[in-house]
């Protein structure tokens, strides 16, 4: 027995005080992704009727229509831009917070506050911003009429989705990173000052190496959430228009299943997209992360 | 000692219920003004009688509530009554779960309703399925005011009119003359009802589920193509072209001079213009060459759910009869714009001697509308996943009013995926006879 096991005298509490975590983890996550997978081989009518097994016909067909790798396509681009910006900019605001310039501590704390606000609130504001007669951008639609407009223009929807989503992202990110850069000893930077390297050069040559365990864990979070937790941003702000144009996998399957009944088709889908993120995660634990180094 | 007065409680709870009434549940999707008419009738029928209990569910919209609805009938929660809206006409008829309401009560006079809205209810045999609740159709609104002050004195009545219409008030600096969200019922559904033009074939879907969509080759397709060099023009206008971002309340707001909508939204816009503008509502435009068909009734009527126990079978029954009741229809009118759909109604509206007040006023043009002569392809819509198609034709017009692809492009990929739709709906209820 190792010593954390020792911890628990009784060998039935760690499972007791485990099960209702366990139960709920089971009941909203294992059954329903098990009840997606045995959907996706039939034809499910919606009202229960009955259902005919049809074999992978399912996924031949999802995997053959333009409108599904359109949906991937755009959530891959999302998935890219989203999450690395959504790494990048509170990765700039940890490092200027970590040097004790002005403001830093009271930035430290108000970057943080964010995280208390949930996605779909979130979204109205940022519809709000993005208004283009009331918002950030109008003077310049009133300038230049017609540039902004995301109720029309697929590519400004996008980016009032990408703009939302970094910064619902900046507050995790952040306190991560910024955790990360605290625990370098000084020391180190002095030393890196004594041989002469400038900030910048401290900056690539002596934080990031060191924070790579904090920037690996928050690509590999904000890669796999940006996939699903796009949804609550894309029904407050942009309801997957203009025609489409923001319509990222995750939000298609709830309209197809939930919006137009179609069980097989939805789960169907959910099975594929389950599938490509843990892919993902493997792939990047297995290339990336067994490249980090873990220790000091 | 806490438990056991915690039982007698639960105890005593639980005679009283079974001594009082009936309890049953009805969902429905409306909010805003609607939302508070159904809920007064609601309130009203529990304090008409004792015998039976209705506890009115509002669930935040039509698609919502019947999503719900899907999740509690596999789970055996479902309630006795539900609201479903137009579009899921033909996934209700062939889901097993409802009972035909024309089965449920026979000795209901369902003759009284008006042709046009029995029609998108009823089976191939003539049978009601649901009772129409809130029934609306089509109507054209202007603001007058705002015509007169553009120069245009008479109301255009056909596209052609509200073309001219749309380029005086421009001439006259109006940003916004015409308005529309784009929507399939308005731009596709209601425009090729009235101009008699089939939305698929096999009659719109009532004579088979191998039907296949036709909206890429028939004259709506012309239409809808006008749309996008009138907007292009600057004479109509998008949801999102509009300060209010939403087409009702930029009409409502004085800040566009015309739009196409639901005789369901007169209420809100009679209250919005009150003193500031002048409403005028009318039948939805024509073009010239083309002789007038009925509108689809749209809205939503009541489904009586399988599976319940008599006495909540009656309690339900109780309650339909009491929202056929003319004064009730007439109530729920007179809050909101939806039309009355039975003869009878329509004859006490007549012979009151408010037959001319604002508060019927939809009702008059409504029911006008909806009574104009039918073909076979204009007494509604069934096919399969009609709503999902609703979608698809939404997301490829977009497109086309953002000039990424033609109308016609933007048309044919939307019959190729509604047509992959209907293929697929066929395959699932496979060996299923509409009924």
């Amino acid at each position: 027995m190792s010593s954390e096991s020792s911890l628990f005298s009784h060998r039935w509490l760690p499972a007791l005080l485990l099960a209702p975590l366990m139960l709920l983890i089971v009941l909203f996550f294992y059954v329903p992704v098990f009840q997606a997978f045995y959907w996706s081989f039939f034809l499910e009518q919606p009202f229960g009727g009955g259902s005919e097994f049809v074999g992978l016909q399912n996924f031949q067909r999802v995997l053959s229509d333009p409108e599904f790798w359109g949906a991937t396509g755009r959530t891959v681009v999302f998935m890219l831009t989203a999450s690395s910006l959504a790494v990048v900019v509170p990765l700039m605001l940890a490092i200027a917070a970590d040097r004790k310039i002005g403001m830093s501590y009271p930035a430290r704390n108000i970057l943080v506050w964010p995280k208390g606000i949930a996605g779909a609130s979130i979204g109205v504001v940022f519809a709000f911003i993005f208004n283009p007669f009331v918002g950030l951008m109008a003077p310049l639609n009133s300038l230049f009429p017609g540039l902004w407009n995301p109720g029309i223009d697929g590519t400004d929807a996008f980016i009032t989705l990408v703009s939302a989503h970094v910064w619902s992202g900046i507050p995790f990110n952040f306190v991560i990173l910024l955790a990360g850069l605290r625990s370098i000893p000084p020391t180190m930077y002095q030393a890196a000052a004594m041989d002469g390297a400038g900030p910048w050069r401290r900056i690539f040559d002596v934080q990031l190496p060191l924070i790579m365990p904090q920037l690996f864990l928050t690509f590999v979070l904000e890669f796999t959430e940006s996939i699903t937790s796009v949804f609550a941003l894309i029904d407050t702000i942009t309801g997957g228009g203009p025609g489409g144009s923001t319509t990222l996998l995750v939000y298609k399957i709830y309209v197809d299943g939930f919006r137009g009944f179609d069980l097989s088709g939805a789960s169907t889908q959910t099975a594929i997209l389950m599938v490509f993120v843990l892919l993902l995660a493997a792939c990047q634990f297995f290339f990336i992360g067994r490249r980090i180094n873990y220790e000091r | 000692m806490k438990i056991s007065t915690l039982a007698t409680t639960v105890a005593l709870l639980g005679c009283t219920s079974a001594a009082q009434a009936t309890n049953i549940e009805f969902w429905y999707g409306n909010t805003g003004n609607v939302e508070v008419a159904i809920k007064a009738q609601c309130d009203a029928f529990n304090a008409s009688q004792s015998e039976h209990k209705v506890n009115c569910v509002g669930q935040g919209s039509y698609e919502v509530s019947m999503q719900k609805a899907i999740a509690a009938y596999r789970a055996k929660n479902h309630p006795v009554l539900i609201q479903f809206f137009d579009a899921g006409t033909l996934d209700l008829m062939l889901s097993g779960a409802v009972e035909p309401v024309q089965d449920l009560m026979p000795e209901v006079k369902w003759d009284s309703y008006i042709a046009g809205a029995r029609a998108y209810y009823e089976t191939s045999k003539g049978k009601l399925f649901a009772q129409p609740y809130n029934s609306s159709t089509l109507l054209f609104y202007t603001n007058k005011t705002e015509l007169e002050k553009a120069g245009v004195t008479e109301t255009p009545r056909s596209w052609e009119g509200i073309i001219e219409a749309a380029r005086k008030l421009k001439a006259a600096g109006h940003a916004c003359p015409f308005v529309t969200d784009g929507d399939t019922w308005r731009i596709l559904e209601q425009f090729s009802a009235r101009h008699g033009l089939p939305i698929a074939t096999k009659h719109n879907g009532y004579d088979g589920l191998d039907a296949e969509y036709v909206i890429n080759s028939t004259f709506a397709a012309k239409h809808l193509a006008n749309l996008v060099e009138w907007r292009k023009e600057g004479l109509v206008r998008l949801a999102a072209d509009t300060k209010a971002g939403n087409y009702t309340a930029a009409f409502n707001a004085g800040e566009c001079a015309m739009m196409e909508q639901s005789s369901g939204s007169y209420a809100a816009a009679a209250k919005a213009f009150d003193g500031k503008y002048e409403l005028t509502v009318n039948m939805a435009p024509m073009y010239k060459d083309y002789t007038r068909h009925n509108t689809f009734v749209g809205g939503a009527s009541i489904y009586v759910m399988k599976g319940h126990k008599q006495p909540e079978i009656e309690a339900a029954k109780a309650f339909l009869d009491f929202l056929r009741k003319p004064e009730q229809q007439m109530s729920f009118t007179a809050a909101t714009g939806y039309v009355p759909v039975t003869t009878d109604v329509l004859d006490v509206i007549a012979k009151s001697d408010e037959a001319n007040s604002p508060k019927y006023a939809t009702a008059k043009v409504g029911v006008e509308s909806m009574n104009q002569p039918a073909t076979a392809d204009t007494r509604g819509i069934r096919l399969g996943f009609y709503v999902q198609f609703r979608e698809v034709f939404m997301e490829e017009t977009q497109k086309a009013f953002a000039g990424q692809q033609t109308m016609q492009v933007a048309l044919d990929n939307t019959k190729k995926r509604g047509d992959q739709l209907l293929r697929r709906f066929e395959q699932t209820y496979k060996g299923k006879q509409l009924p």
